[in-house]
């Protein structure tokens, strides 16, 4: 089966419903090809090892995801899977769909932002932050005021610091999804045993690439009882790029530390860098919402 | 020596002082740390140290699965030839695998610091924002779990405490664990004594002057008084201040007859060992 995402196409022996099928009427080969097949237990013999469970080599990436499945990435074009006995295509999608993908989008030369992109007129905004930070609920809040989410989760950043869109759906917790009103009974798990859903976006085929200009590291906080924004200028703006660049430690092993920096530089160099505290106690989603279209509005 | 030492309590039970503490020791400068920039070491149950080892989410994984992986992120992290300080308030438990949590090969030793439960019952309840005899049930609960949300995303992973007394036992008498146990009693009492002592057992140099001094730079004047002057990122959302009394004894005045008697009945056996009880089982 064939789709596409990141402006990629995508050949895919295992089910991807979460992402764009494409018509295939010629046999000219995908961008990226998924397929099953027997990946070596003890990691790379040619690499690094960069974890318990990762190992890294130039050209490839090895990552075990224990009881689930082994993947291996490599070229920025292929993907391996191993799964184990009687695991659920779900949850293999998950990981497929996070690091594994983070890992190839690297290779093929981006610097990919763990966050998610907003489009905001011809441009974009990108959220990034830790996980548990709200991202996916800024982005479900931004989505239900009409803005449209590019990608969620994994932005990858082209050479021209635009935002590559990803695939129509956002990861959504129960818990967020009640605040939000949005009922989950008819949205599929992402995994049968977590009650965190996928929650479909209208995505299409030929939603554009655009620049960013505005990227904002969100942060929770008890210090402050309201959401607060200060801008990031001049050479303090590199580091925070690089320790929010999705599975940053991938990097050591495939030999892409020095273009990731330049990569990071450019970044610097073009957009607006905030920090951004929002109260840990309460939901202050349209609060936090209205002050970064301010600060949006602020800085053109 | 490369390994992990924990400094491991129940919550409220003088951790976040004694990491301060550490922290003036360990810089030796000329004017108290900001309690803000706390670097002694990483939270056991933080979320980052996890996803950033094993190179995927948490976020992705059930409670069970993350727990089975914890001592191979402890294992990892302690093989870098350094000596670590992490905080922790899980109990020491084992994986369904049957493994120590906190992992016998990463672990150096564990720090174990005491607090009489009368005075945590209080502080924890401010700290929960509970009322006392929630609280006082919530320690008595052997299941006692923190962060199990499955709904949401909390910021750290599930904890396992245990009730009180189960969460003292589990570090004290874990098997073949090399540990020093530090009453916070003691810390107030002979601070000297109590953290020359803590300092000897984590093998970092005993120098009466720099003990003295990170003492004085970490004392609850000094930690209350920052909190005071610019807030500390530690304090929970409904807590109005993290560092609010400091003092032994004070559940004299907040505890009413009947919840120490609660107590008592909960953890007396545990409080008499530790010294918190008298011979006849009145409270100290």
């Amino acid at each position: 089966m064939r789709y596409t995402a990141y402006n990629l196409s995508i050949d895919s022996e295992i089910d991807l419903p979460e992402l764009l099928p494409v018509q295939t009427c010629n046999t000219e080969s995908a961008d990226v090809k998924i397929s099953f097949g027997s990946i070596a237990p003890g990691g790379l013999t040619n690499g690094q090892r960069l974890g318990p469970f990762l190992w890294a080599a130039p050209e490839s990436l090895w990552l075990q995801v224990p009881q689930v499945a082994r993947f291996l990435i490599s070229n920025g074009n292929d993907i391996l899977i191993d799964p184990e006995p009687d695991i659920d295509e779900d949850s293999i999608r998950v990981f497929l769909l996070g690091s594994v993908f983070g890992a190839l989008l690297l290779q093929r030369g981006h610097l990919v932002l763990h966050g998610n992109a907003i489009r905001i007129g011809d441009q974009c905004l990108v959220c990034v932050g830790r996980s548990g930070a709200g991202k996916s609920t800024l982005a479900a809040g931004f989505l239900q005021r009409g803005y449209t989410v590019l990608a969620d989760d994994v932005v990858p950043v082209d050479n021209d610091c635009r935002a590559v869109p990803g695939f129509p759906r956002i990861k959504l917790w129960q818990d967020v999804a009640e605040r939000l009103n949005i009922d989950t009974t008819d949205l599929r798990r992402i995994r049968p045993n977590l009650e965190k859903f996928n929650y479909p976006i209208a995505l299409t085929a030929d939603t554009p690439t655009l620049p960013i200009r505005w990227i904002y590291i969100l942060n929770r906080n008890t210090v402050f009882d309201e959401v607060r924004i200060e801008s990031i200028q001049g050479l303090q703006r590199f580091q925070p790029l690089r320790d929010n660049t999705y599975r940053v430690r991938f990097l050591d092993g495939m030999g892409l530390k020095p273009e990731h920096m330049r990569l990071c530089g450019q970044l610097a160099g073009r957009i607006h860098l905030a920090r951004v505290a929002q109260p840990d106690n309460g939901f202050m989603l349209d609060q936090l919402i209205d002050r970064l279209l301010a600060d949006i509005t602020e800085n053109p | 020596m490369s390994g992990i030492y924990w400094l491991a309590s129940y919550f409220k039970s003088g951790n976040t002082w004694f990491r301060a503490f550490l922290q003036n020791l360990l810089e030796d400068g000329d004017r108290p740390v900001d309690i803000n920039e706390l670097a002694t070491g990483r939270l056991a149950s933080y979320r980052g140290w996890i996803d950033e080892v094993l190179g995927f989410d948490s976020a992705d994984l059930d409670t069970d699965e993350i727990e089975r992986l914890r001592p191979e992120v402890y294992r990892w992290s302690s093989r870098d030839g350094e000596t670590a300080y992490h905080k922790i308030h899980d109990a020491y438990t084992y994986t369904v695998d049957g493994e120590p949590l906190v992992s016998r090969e990463a672990t150096l030793g564990a720090l174990y610091i005491l607090r009489n439960p009368l005075d945590v019952a209080p502080s924890y309840a401010n700290h929960i924002g509970l009322s006392l005899d929630e609280t006082i049930a919530y320690m008595g609960d052997h299941q006692y779990v923190v962060c199990k949300s499955h709904k949401k995303l909390p910021a750290q992973l599930r904890q396992k405490l245990l009730s009180w007394s189960g969460h003292v036992l589990s570090w004290a008498d874990a098997p073949a664990l090399n540990r020093h146990i530090l009453r916070y009693e003691d810390m107030q009492a002979d601070p000297v004594a109590a953290f020359t002592g803590a300092v000897r057992f984590l093998g970092l140099p005993d120098d009466p002057v720099r003990i003295e001094k990170a003492i004085r730079f970490s004392d609850f004047g000094e930690l209350s008084r920052q909190e005071a002057e610019k807030g500390f990122y530690e304090r929970p959302p409904c807590a109005e201040r993290f560092f609010r009394q400091g003092k032994s004894g004070s559940w004299r005045d907040r505890l009413t007859p009947e919840q120490v008697a609660r107590i008592v009945a909960d953890h007396g056996e545990v409080m008499r060992r530790f010294g918190y009880l008298d011979a006849d089982g009145r409270p100290l």
